[in-house]
């Protein structure tokens, strides 16, 4: 979601890719517009219910798609090898990445005008399917439907990792399905466990207690050990920060930052809502409330013993602050994992870092009664279909989002430039399990353990919150938060302001 | 035989920057300073139809009202609805604007900001800028130097964002470094703190338009009229005063062009500050288009957009309005006649 | 400025303060100067040598900025793997064209202007200058819509009218300055001589032929440099330098080198340009706004 691999953008390109990708001087020389994509061309040949599995594959050979992806590891290497899935379909796909504040802005216009330029979309799962939700073809249509090839290892909600299908399928409302999990991007922590064991000693004469990381360890651990960081470095020492936040001009993961704090301590979400579904009318925040006045005060407090220049790194700079060895810990999503370890250019690679769950809630800070968890979240990206395309269209592209999100296609790109899979069955894909321990030639998958086997499944992982407004929220959280970290506003207030400006945005 | 003095008005024999027809075109002869034709036309062409002028400014005209008035109404339409993402468009006539004016304080504090960048942003370069081209015009290398000057103003201002950006890194940025070094900043980088994150920004803009000033400033000290010195220095003026009597009145209009143009892209270029900042830290640099930009393209409330377009549009317009006034005055139309 | 007959003798003050200008100088042009040649060096060097900094304080380090291998890996990654070749087309056609429909259409517009009287042309210039006053974001959202129905979304035809709303109106502006300078007179003479407008209008383009030029080359220059309309409008098919530097910042690794290399690649051809008509610069900017 986040995260290109670095190889991934030195492949070359095939040149039949490069002429078809619109950028051909031949079509430019030509006639007039060289209007990429935005002429489509489906074929069909009927099939019915009991037709070959390949007849089904190959209905709308002939058809031409378009999918508007972000920049993301599975997006380029399909579009390096799409030959399997024209071989499979004769369907052809022109795949157009780009940033995803692009890609917002894009699919937006496209979705909103009614027009289908792009018919597949990259539907990250907050920022882009809370606010068009309806606009998304119900893929259950698909799924029920038997003239149309479903996954051998199925569709529903078991086949996926649990939650992820909720994440960035479900808003709103459970009869419609409007994408399957295509990426992601899971928060887990990522710490130098070699400067850990180094000073272990030192920190457990001060505060009592080993300097580790585990399930257990808790926010108020994390305190304390950016506490300890800093005055080594105050004492002259020659150590890292010990700690960062996701701070900067990013949004969205500035807000998923803090809300990681906040739902550790007693689930504390922002809005009165079933998590998992959001809502169009989220009624009044619960911004404001003693447990997010508590919390915002330790989040200030984090962020004084932090690294000093959190306001201007966001999460793409804060993976730079962290390869560079300037700190010891990261709450960071997995897909980080393939460029931490990448020995040319990060400092902290060649089993420096170990990676563990999310920190957990610390039972003295909980204000509202609930249980403390390893708060986690995540960017699902799914891939989901415009439903203002033609009926045809949307099948053939639904054929796409199955192969695509195939535990082979999965599997390809976790091996070749290094995604996070979204499909169970790839765990027991051959290679994956050995490659969860050290040493190993998928980096990613020594997050694993953190991650899909513990931080996504319930009660740790937050999904929320999916409401219409969501790019608007994210933005009041970043100003504000940003405002009490530099000092020019106090927790308190800043809480007051989050929650009249988050309410007028909701209409309250 | 009386000789004709055509429209088009009379000539001084060596008017700089004015055309002088005699030498290059056939007929003209120049008599006690003044340049006309030389004998009465045979026949006079009549004088072109006023038809035949509009048809030659039609295409371009035409061009320009499409692209233009449609936006333009569009805008005006769409501040006046609740443009909808999911419900569709609703009529609620003013709301938008009540609601910008009354409680949305990123709007007046886009407008502030707007302000604050614009003014510093062309303080900085006018005085630096002419100061500059000052000291330029009297030394020997002026020609080597204004060439290398040059080239900020040949950057794209989104590749200087980007170049600035990796300057400005708390992390691997060598300007970073320097100002550390000197002790200027702390380890927070100067686009990390809401107290000069705007620093930084206007920084930018001065490092990349200051030569634009110099060399509008520098085509202006050469036409200053060498009688008007002479005349003021043989009244025992010194440099100084020199230069504020008889140069800076003279460099009124190129000034002038100068700020227009300066003013009116710092409104309309945030390609820089998209790259260097997106509006924060804590909105301290969150001028009034880039919040534009979010609103429209981040949250999609183009009705509430486009009556934020409106009001950039509007006073944009009314201020140009205002220094084209003052530029096209007569005041400064006759600097540079001397009498006679 | 003065006559460089009047002889002054230095006292020492004044050598002072030449000592100051020349210092002043220096320094100008040296902060002038480092962002481009950094930019220049950092396209040179490989990956991780571009995040080395000496330790603060340690002015000796700035030894270290020059030791590298010098590499042109990035540049032969823009054009081999990463399609900037495409991209350089598409600035060089959109920034052209651009350039050649404004200059064209804006110059029979700007002689027009300038050879005419009529009520409300005084308005009509202000409209004219104020078209290119908006700013490009406040009308991005309706001009996409239009450029959406006309299909012209991604070409590099959409694009060249997308540049050419702030080419065209400032081509207008400056031109009809131009024309200004060139008294009427020259061409009745040609019509007295026998010549059609026509022909007397093409017979002063030599007069202004300089100036047009080097407007030419600023509308280029102002295209080529677009990022706004260019990410917006031109996305997909019609992909500029700008856009497509900007999209080389990605989470990973962050490719600096490749970055500088794009700026380079991007910011060179300008340079060139700008030394060309370096002359004309200052004429085809104000030539046109100062009467005399």
């Amino acid at each position: 979601m986040f995260y290109v691999p670095k190889n991934a953008i030195y492949k070359r390109i095939p040149r039949r890719k490069f002429l078809e990708l619109g950028g051909g001087v031949a079509t430019a020389l030509g006639a007039g517009s060289i209007a990429v994509g935005l002429s489509s061309v489906v074929t069909r040949n009927p099939v019915q219910a009991a037709s070959s599995d390949d007849a089904k594959w190959k209905q709308y050979s002939g058809t031409k798609l378009v999918f508007m992806s972000e920049n993301t590891p599975p997006s380029f290497a399909i579009r390096e090898n799409l030959k399997p899935f024209y071989d499979l379909t004769g369907i052809e796909v022109e795949i157009l990445t780009d940033d995803l504040p692009v890609v917002q802005q894009k699919v937006g216009i496209d979705l909103r005008s009614g027009k289908a330029d792009f018919h597949l979309n990259y539907v990250q799962d907050k920022p882009i399917g809370a606010p068009f939700a309806d606009y998304f073809a119900n893929l259950n249509d698909f799924i029920n439907d038997d003239t149309l090839p479903q996954d051998p290892d199925g569709m529903g909600a078991d086949a996926w990792f649990e939650n992820f299908l909720d994440a960035c399928g479900t808003m709103y409302t459970r009869d419609r399905l409007i994408a399957f999990p295509y990426d992601s991007a899971v928060a887990c922590t990522f710490y130098r466990q070699d400067l850990f064991e180094q000073h272990s000693p030192d920190f457990e004469k001060e505060y009592g207690y080993r300097m580790e990381f585990t399930n257990d360890t808790t926010w108020k651990n994390v305190y304390e050990f950016a506490e300890f960081f800093k005055k080594l470095r105050a004492a002259g020492q020659d150590v890292p920060y010990g700690y960062a936040q996701h701070q900067g001009s990013f949004a969205w993961t500035a807000q998923l930052d803090i809300q990681r704090l906040m739902f550790a301590h007693g689930q504390w979400t922002e809005f009165d809502v079933d998590d998992k579904l959001g809502s169009k009318e989220p009624g009044p925040t619960r911004w404001g409330d003693e447990a997010s006045v508590f919390l915002m005060e330790k989040w200030k407090e984090l962020a004084d013993v932090a690294h000093p220049d959190n306001l201007a790194n966001d999460t793409l700079q804060l993976n730079t602050v962290y390869q560079a060895g300037q700190i010891a810990m990261q709450v960071q999503y997995h897909e980080f994992a393939a460029s931490i370890e990448d020995e040319k250019t990060s400092r902290a690679a060649g089993g420096k870092t170990a990676y563990a769950a999310c920190p957990k809630g610390e039972a003295s800070w909980i204000k509202n009664g609930g249980q403390a968890v390893n708060g986690t979240n995540c960017g699902i990206g799914g891939i989901g279909i415009n439903n203002n395309a033609s009926d045809d269209l949307k099948r053939a592209a639904y054929l796409f989002s199955v192969w695509s999100t195939s535990k082979d296609t999965q599997y390809n790109v976790l091996k070749g430039v290094g995604g996070t899979p979204t499909r169970k069955a790839v765990m027991d894909m051959p290679g994956v399990k050995e490659a969860r321990q050290r040493p190993t030639d998928m980096p990613n998958a020594l997050t694993f353990d953190a991650v899909y086997d513990y931080g996504i499944k319930d009660p740790h992982f937050v999904l929320g919150p999916k409401i219409p407004e969501a790019n608007e929220y994210y933005q009041i959280i970043l100003t504000e938060v940003q405002k009490c970290l530099s000092g020019q506003q106090d927790p308190a207030a800043t809480c007051e302001s989050i929650r009249d400006q988050v309410d007028d945005l909701n209409d309250i | 035989m009386a000789t004709q003095v055509l429209s088009g008005g009379a000539l001084r024999g060596d008017a700089p920057g004015g055309i002088n027809p005699v030498g290059i075109m056939p007929g003209f002869v120049t008599r006690d300073g003044v340049t006309v034709l030389e004998r009465e036309p045979a026949v006079r062409n009549p004088e072109p139809s006023r038809r035949y002028y509009f048809y030659m400014m039609a295409p371009a005209i035409i061009t320009l009202a499409a692209i233009s008035l449609y936006p333009f109404f569009w805008l005006i339409w769409m501040s006046l609805h609740d443009v909808d993402v999911m419900a569709g468009d609703k009529w609620i006539g003013l709301k938008n604007f009540e609601r910008l004016f009354t409680r949305d304080t990123k709007f007046s504090n886009g407008w502030l900001l707007l302000i604050q960048y614009s003014a510093l942003c062309l303080f900085f370069e006018v005085v630096l800028g002419v100061l500059i081209a000052v000291l330029l015009n009297r030394s020997r290398w002026e020609k080597v130097l204004v060439t290398v000057f040059l080239m900020p103003m040949m950057m794209a201002p989104a590749i200087a964002g980007l170049v600035w950006y990796y300057l400005y890194n708390g992390t691997f940025g060598w300007y970073h470094w320097f100002m550390q070094s000197v002790g200027l900043l702390g380890e927070t980088s100067i686009l990390g703190s809401p107290s000069t994150a705007m620093i930084g920004l206007v920084l930018v803009d001065i490092w990349q338009w200051t030569p634009l000033i110099v060399l509008i400033t520098l085509a202006g000290l050469k036409r200053v009229p060498r009688d008007q010195l002479e005349a003021n220095m043989v009244d025992g003026a010194g440099e100084i005063r020199n230069f504020f009597q008889v140069v800076l009145p003279n460099l009124y209009p190129f000034l002038l062009i100068g700020i227009l143009l300066r003013f009116m892209d710092n409104f309309r270029f945030i390609d820089s500050v998209l790259i260097l900042t997106g509006g924060g830290p804590a909105d301290a640099t969150n001028i009034l288009p880039v919040y534009l930009f979010d609103v429209s393209f981040q949250y999609f409330k183009l009705g509430r957009g486009a009556a934020i377009a409106l009001t950039l549009l509007v006073v944009t317009i009314i201020l140009g309005m205002f220094l084209v006034k003052i530029f096209d005055s007569p005041a400064a139309r006759n600097v540079g006649r001397t009498e006679g | 400025m003065a006559s460089k007959d009047v002889v002054e003798y230095a006292s020492p003050a004044r050598r002072i303060a030449n000592v100051a200008v020349v210092i002043f100088l220096a320094v100008y042009l040296l902060w002038t100067v480092l962002p481009i040649f950094v930019m220049f060096v950092s396209s040179l060097k490989d990956l991780l040598e571009a995040f080395r900094i000496p330790a603060v304080g340690d002015w000796s380090g700035i030894a270290l900025f020059f030791d590298f291998q010098p590499t042109f890996k990035h540049y032969a990654n823009l054009f081999v793997n990463l399609n900037f070749g495409v991209y350089f087309f598409n600035s060089v056609a959109a920034a052209l064209g651009s350039a050649v429909v404004s200059v064209t259409l804006g110059a029979t517009c700007a002689y027009a202007l300038s050879r005419t009287e009529f009520r409300g042309k005084k308005d009509l210039f202000f409209w004219i200058i104020s078209t290119r006053m908006a700013p490009v974001v406040a009308v991005m959202v309706p001009l996409y819509a239009i450029f959406r129905s006309l299909e012209l979304v991604g070409s590099l035809w959409g694009l060249i009218l997308a540049y050419t709303t702030f080419n065209l109106p400032f081509a207008i502006w400056i031109l009809k300055g131009f024309f200004d300078n060139v008294p009427y007179a020259i061409e009745e003479a040609q019509m007295v001589d026998g010549a059609t407008r026509l022909q007397a209008f093409r017979s002063i383009l030599p007069l202004v032929a300089p100036g047009i030029g080097a407007f030419l080359v600023l509308c280029v220059l102002f295209a080529w440099n677009d990022f706004l309309f260019a990410s917006i409008i031109g996305s997909g098919g019609a992909k500029t330098l700008p856009v497509a530097t900007k999209e080389l910042v990605q989470p990973q690794n962050i490719q600096w080198g490749s970055i500088m290399a794009a700026g380079v690649v991007t910011t060179l051809p300008m340079m060139f340009l700008g030394l060309l008509i370096r002359r004309y610069l200052v004429t085809g900017l104000t030539m046109g706004a100062v009467r005399e």
